[in-house]
């Protein structure tokens, strides 16, 4: 199996007028390819500051971080959008899509920002992912008019469209009731299945378990790691 | 991203708040409906100004009485600007070969019961070939390309001759509809006409005239005309010699400074023009050349579109800043779109684009409603200006220029603002 993450003393520190904030106090991993791993502990460990690094929306104050073999720690603004935009796939608890835009329209979203991409393969690629999350048939809804479990389904579709070597799930299930985050953990699996890399915070035990590995953190640092 | 989607994505943000985003554009159409309504004006009062004074051609000079204002009348400040003046003119000044003469007086005319109260004419025999020379009016359905002849101005009879007007006749020439009035349906020519309280012999008739320019038809009887020899309209017209119009034709247009010179020479002899204390001459007639039209014109222009320009400023700075608050309320509104559009990969680039384009399409049709505001509102204002307005064509391409310019500049600062937004910050925002 070959690594695809590959972090190493990773640290975070904000500074919060006099007082510094140790977010992150020297966090090392891997992750292989093909893996699906749960980050779990309690709030305010530094789960979200780790997802923000490992997918390239911030940079780690130390340490050293490898995404596919590319350092990608220390990249320019624009080196990281484009990241982003080809290598990671976001899903958010709070789904985060876009409320005047269609389900397909929302999909489309990151391969609109790949750049040159003919329209048509832009709109068969996105309804493939739909079809993959099973939502084909709601494309055209606007999200408030899917329920909180489809909504996430569209969100997934829009982190997989891009066909990314990782997807960042920050509590997924988070903001759903127990059945729908079942249902979408059975899609999470399912995408895991078909060879997926996928890192996902949960507070759930029981949505952890169906995962390969779990890490715990605990106050900025990884504490257990099986 | 392509043009098109971001585009599309500009479209969207202005229609998901279509009144906020047409309220802003307030500004923008006024400033630039003005830009195009003065623009209008200053081009409608250019075009008046070279209708006026196209007959005044480069090789002529035309004097007339300098005056004052007493006790609320025009008077002359010094002598008359007299017929005789004029008449003796081409003889004494040598470079001036030729002049035409003319005044304008008000009088009763009247013929069998019909009676009218109009303005007269006292002309020189050339008068038509100074209308043609105008161009203001042209016989009706004339074919633009053709110069018309003084014949073709007639429809019966004949104009009055030099020796007409040097002796005095009592003849005169109407309008078409100045006719009309007097006799009905009847034959004028040859019919006896009263001038006040002195007859005059019909001896031709205009044929029906129109004004040249359409915008300017509404405004003035090219057909209510009457025309009489000046020395006749002096006489019978005037309790006291008036005034007269001179035109001067220079027989060496390469010599106007000169000719200028012999003429008021002439004219401070014959009115025994003596130096004031200041040792200035204290001239009472005053001499205008199309080259003192060209420059006062100019300097008019200058002023007007110095005016022009600060008026637009202001009401672009308006409406710019107006855009700017709208987009700075947008940016903010929507952080947690943008904060989402990062994260799918979107560059700054790519966020200033999506804004910056929808603040210049903004602009763009505020730009686009004001110059149709402007255009409609130039009959308006040319109406309130008791004047002519024309639209000057560039003016539309200008003003939408600038408007573009505007929703650019004053969009640039939002625009940078939302692509330097913090991802994370953006997508927590609520
Ligand atoms: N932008 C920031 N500025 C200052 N401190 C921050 C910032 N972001 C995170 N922190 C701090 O870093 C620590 C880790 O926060 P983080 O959001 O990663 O926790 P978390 O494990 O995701 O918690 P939760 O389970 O509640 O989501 C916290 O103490 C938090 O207050
Ligand atoms: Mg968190």
């Amino acid at each position: 199996m070959t690594t695809l993450i590959n972090i190493h003393q990773l640290t975070k520190t904000y500074q919060m007028g006099d007082s510094t904030v140790h977010a992150l106090r020297g966090v090392s991993f891997t992750v292989a390819s093909g893996e699906f791993v749960a980050l779990m502990g309690p709030s305010g460990s530094g789960k979200s500051t780790l997802m923000h690094l490992l997918g390239c929306l911030d940079t780690p104050t130390n340490g050293r971080y490898e995404l596919a073999g590319q350092d990608v720690g220390r990249l320019s603004r624009r080196a990281r959008a484009r990241v982003r935009n080809e290598q990671i796939g976001f899903v958010f608890q709070t789904f985060n899509l876009l409320p005047r835009l269609s389900a397909l329209a929302n999909v489309m979203l990151p391969l609109q920002y790949r750049g040159r991409l003919a329209g048509s393969v832009v709109g068969k690629t996105a309804v493939s992912a739909l079809e993959q999350v099973g939502l084909a048939d709601r494309m055209h809804h606007k999200p408030t008019e899917l329920s909180g479990g489809q909504r996430q389904r569209v969100a997934i579709a829009r982190a997989l469209v891009t066909d990314p070597a990782l997807i960042l799930a920050d509590e997924p299930t988070g903001n759903l009731d127990s059945q729908t985050g079942q249902e979408i953990m059975a899609l999470l699996q399912q995408l895991h299945q078909n060879g997926r890399t996928i890192l996902l915070v949960t507070h759930d035990a029981d949505v952890a378990a169906q995962t390969q590995r779990v890490l715990r953190m605990h106050d900025g640092a990884v504490i257990s790691n099986q | 991203m392509t043009f098109f989607n971001t585009l599309r994505t500009a479209f969207n943000g202005i229609f998901s708040n279509l009144l906020r985003a047409g309220l802003t554009t307030l500004g923008i159409v006024i400033g630039v409906a003005s830009v195009i309504t003065m623009l209008a004006l200053g081009n409608g009062a250019r075009a008046a100004v070279d209708a006026n004074f196209r007959y005044l051609g480069s090789d002529v000079v035309q004097i007339g009485v300098k005056e004052k204002i007493d006790q609320g009348e025009f008077v002359p400040v010094g002598q008359i600007l007299s017929y005789e003046d004029g008449l003796e003119m081409p003889r004494q000044v040598a470079l001036v070969d030729q002049v035409i003469m003319s005044i304008a007086g008000e009088g009763k005319v009247r013929h069998g019961r019909n009676v009218v109260d109009m303005p007269l004419l006292g002309a020189t025999a050339d008068a038509l070939l100074t209308l043609i020379a105008r161009q203001e009016v042209q016989p009706v359905e004339w074919e633009l390309s053709k110069r018309p002849l003084p014949a073709d101005f007639l429809a019966q009879g004949r104009f009055f001759t030099p020796a007409e007007v040097i002796a005095g006749a009592d003849v005169c020439v109407l309008g078409h509809k100045t006719a009309r009035d007097l006799f009905g349906g009847d034959n004028p020519l040859d019919e006896l006409v009263w001038v006040n309280r002195r007859r005059c012999i019909v001896i031709g008739v205009l044929t029906e005239l129109e004004v040249t320019n359409p915008a300017l038809r509404n405004r003035t009887r090219p057909n209510e005309s009457f025309y009489l020899p000046i020395s006749t309209a002096i006489a019978n017209l005037f309790d006291r010699p008036p005034s007269v119009v001179v035109t001067a034709r220079v027989s060496d247009e390469a010599r106007m400074g000169e000719a200028r010179q012999q003429i008021i020479a002439y004219l401070r002899q014959r009115h025994g023009v003596e130096k004031d204390a200041t040792g200035v001459y204290a001239d009472d007639f005053e001499l205008t050349t199309r080259q003192d039209i060209l420059g006062a014109q100019q300097e008019a222009a200058r002023t007007f579109a110095f005016l022009l320009a600060a008026m637009a400023t202001v009401s672009l700075v308006v409406g710019g800043i107006g855009i700017m608050n709208v987009m700075l309320v947008s940016v903010t509104e929507r952080t947690r779109e943008i904060g989402v559009r990062l994260a799918v990969g979107a560059t700054q680039r790519d966020i200033v684009g999506q804004f910056l384009l929808e603040s210049v399409l903004i602009s763009a049709g505020g730009g686009l409603l004001g110059a149709a505001v402007g255009v409609l509102s130039i009959p308006l204002a040319a109406g309130l200006n008791r004047g002519v307005a024309l639209l000057s064509p560039q003016s539309i391409p200008l003003a939408l220029g600038v408007a573009l310019l505007t929703g650019l500049l004053f969009g640039l600062y939002p625009a940078l603002r939302a692509s330097r937004l913090d991802p994370i910050e953006a997508l927590r925002y609520e």
